[in-house]
């Protein structure tokens, strides 16, 4: 990836990433780790010109689609939205407030931009696969693209969609596990051991890419090759730090579900700043 | 009456036809099976449109996930299962990816009440109705014949937003004449009386205008209403009747907790006052056997349909005339 483009990337995640500090703060409960975890390859969906989506036309026929199985790292759904212009940055305040437009998951009947509603763990990456074969079906070219979280493996229904999407080799629907090694109660190895992941996903006739989730390069990469998928669905199992970008959080499991306090949040803030300018 | 030759129609025959018209006549309606279709609504339809036909194999969440996918774009699924796998298997799928977001799933539950019998109660279930129609946005076809059965599958489709439909395996006794339109939320009066009002849906209909000829017999004049959409129930109606009569029967084969029977008395219980009694099965798990077996054991035959309703009205001028003492 050319330099210019891989620091206006990392400046924009910066700023998603301050605004999932901000928005849960606001809330005073949600989910900062795996929507920090994400917010590199979200910067790269949404604004390095790979998906083929208009904020002014959010229900356009063609679009691309983009479902969050793991619902609740919503934030980075919402502030990636916002940031886009799907709707007023103003609404990031009101997160999973009474009346709001931003629930504490998505649904896809009260915001625009969201494709499908989500947050039981296990049911997205069905609903992709339903999507990409409506899109065959109706002759369009558009991509699907599914953001499933590690834990969330551990879902039967995970595997029954892999089994599907390769039965009907589907290449039009790109999957991203967010391997950041947490779950709720702990490591991810040691709640429920998915490993070997990404040759569970081969196993099921899927082509696999593993990479640093954090790393542009890498990212684009897969995501390009993902994208040239031919006769069968692509993942990319994204090696990536929960809680990404704000020391503190990184890697540490309590970060799942909490909103950080606001000391925590003007400390958030610094770090993040820091990062933007390296 | 007994010159009158009675038709039956297979609803499975009914709705493999029906659903391959409205296949040509609509691109966008596609087969969603779960490995048990063929034999039953599928095979025509995969015949036909084999393109359009999706097999998800024994993945009933998967499969119920991939209809709600197929509808954001912009297809109309209709997804078939036993009614165990596709109305409990993936209770939470159709809840939050096909009724949350108001998407056209059409859900057929193959085999429902005491369908399959010999099969025991992990595949005769009679609680679905309860379980389904607690799910905000869902609509519950119930058909009782051939032309409702034909009927529901078109107006399920048109219908923007997710439809249970129950689907019975018994050759179903003809009701309505060929013209037959059905409205989905309206229920219709298959016989016009003043003493008592006869609610009933699905099978238990036809047994109910036996049981109520009987009673005319005896020179009781009683009104069946076939209830063929349980959700949302036909309230107007059940309150013109029942202000006409003040005595209501339900007749239905399914448990009588969260059925036809309870959707009625919380109509009557608010706004209509007029005395109930519900037929149905028993708050239990069903005893193994063969249709007509537990039809008669549950006591859901015209005759014992009638003997219930005979004791329901004795007892009420009983308490009539104690009452009076
Ligand atoms: C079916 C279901 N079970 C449990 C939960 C509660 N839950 C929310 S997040 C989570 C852990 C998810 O871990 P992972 O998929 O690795 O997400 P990430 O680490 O990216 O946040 C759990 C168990 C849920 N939302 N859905
Ligand atoms: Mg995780």
């Amino acid at each position: 990836m050319e330099e210019k483009k891989k620091n206006r990337l990392k400046k924009v995640a910066a700023g998603l990433r301050q605004d999932i500090i901000r928005m849960l703060c606001l809330a005073g409960s949600g989910h900062p780790g795996g929507a920090l975890s994400m917010t590199d390859i979200f910067s790269y969906l949404y604004f390095g010109d790979v998906l083929n989506i208009d904020p002014n036309k959010p229900d356009k026929k063609d679009r691309d689609r983009l479902v969050l199985s793991k619902g609740h790292a919503c934030p980075i759904l919402y502030a990636a939205l916002a940031e886009k212009g799907y709707f007023d940055k103003s609404h990031l305040k009101t997160l999973r407030k009474f009346g709001s437009i931003l629930q504490g998951h998505p649904d896809m009947n009260k915001t625009p931009g969201v494709d499908i509603s989500t947050g039981s763990l296990g049911q997205g990456l069905s609903c992709a696969v339903g999507m990409a074969l409506g899109a065959r079906l109706n002759g369009q070219s558009l991509k699907v693209f599914a953001v499933i979280g590690d834990g969330e493996c551990d879902e039967g229904q995970i595997w029954e969609a892999a089994m599907a999407a390769a039965h009907y080799n589907l290449d039009n629907l790109i999957a991203i596990v967010d391997k950041n090694g947490l779950q709720i109660d702990g490591f991810t190895k040691d709640v429920m051991d998915t490993e070997p992941l990404a040759e569970k996903w081969k196993a099921f006739g899927w082509e696999v890419a593993t990479i640093d989730g954090h790393d542009y390069d890498q990212i684009e990469d897969s995501i390009q090759k993902a994208k040239n998928a031919s006769g069968r669905p692509a993942v990319v199992v994204a090696e990536t730090v929960k809680g990404k970008g704000v020391s503190f959080m990184e890697g540490v499991c309590e970060w799942h579900g909490q909103a950080p306090s606001e000391e925590e949040k003007e400390e958030a803030l610094k770090c993040i700043g820091e990062f933007k300018t390296d | 009456m007994d010159s009158e030759k009675k038709i039956y129609d297979n609803p499975r025959k009914v709705i493999a036809e029906a659903l391959v018209d409205l296949a040509k006549r609509d691109d966008r309606v596609v087969y969603v099976s779960c490995d048990s279709s063929l034999g039953a609504s599928g095979g025509p339809f995969n015949k036909n449109f084999p393109q359009r036909h999706f097999e998800f194999g024994i993945q009933e969440q998967n499969a119920m996930g991939e209809a709600a996918g197929l509808a954001v774009s912009g297809k109309i699924p209709f997804i078939a299962a036993y009614v165990p796998f596709a109305a409990f298997r993936c209770f939470e799928q159709i809840r939050d990816d096909v009724c949350k977001t108001r998407l056209n799933v059409n859900i057929m539950g193959n085999n429902c009440g005491f369908s399959v019998g010999p099969l025991g109660p992990t595949h005769v279930i009679i609680e679905d109705v309860g379980v389904i129609g607690s799910v905000p946005n869902i609509t519950i076809i119930s058909p009782a014949d051939g032309p409702q059965y034909r009927e529901a599958i078109f107006k399920a489709a048109e219908l923007d937003g997710p439809v249970y439909l129950r689907v019975h395996r018994q050759e179903a006794r003809r009701i309505h004449g060929d013209g037959y339109s059905l409205k989905i939320g309206r229920a219709d009066r298959v016989l016009e009386g003043d003493e008592l009002t006869i609610i009933a849906t699905s099978t238990m209909v036809a047994n109910s205008i036996d049981a109520a000829l009987m009673l005319k017999a005896k020179g009781i004049s009683a009104e069946v209403i076939n209830m063929s959409t349980l959700k949302p129930l036909d309230r107007d109606l059940v309150l013109e009747s029942s202000s006409k009569t003040k005595k209501v029967v339900t007749v239905e084969e399914h448990s009588v907790v969260n059925g036809l029977g309870s959707a009625v008395a919380n109509i009557l219980a608010t706004s209509g006052p007029a005395l109930l009694k519900k037929i149905g099965i028993e708050d239990n798990f069903a005893v193994v056997g063969e249709y007509d077996e537990l039809i008669d054991y549950y006591g859901l035959t015209a005759e014992k349909i009638f003997d219930k309703i005979q004791d329901f009205l004795h007892r009420e001028e009983d308490d009539e005339n104690s009452n009076r003492l």
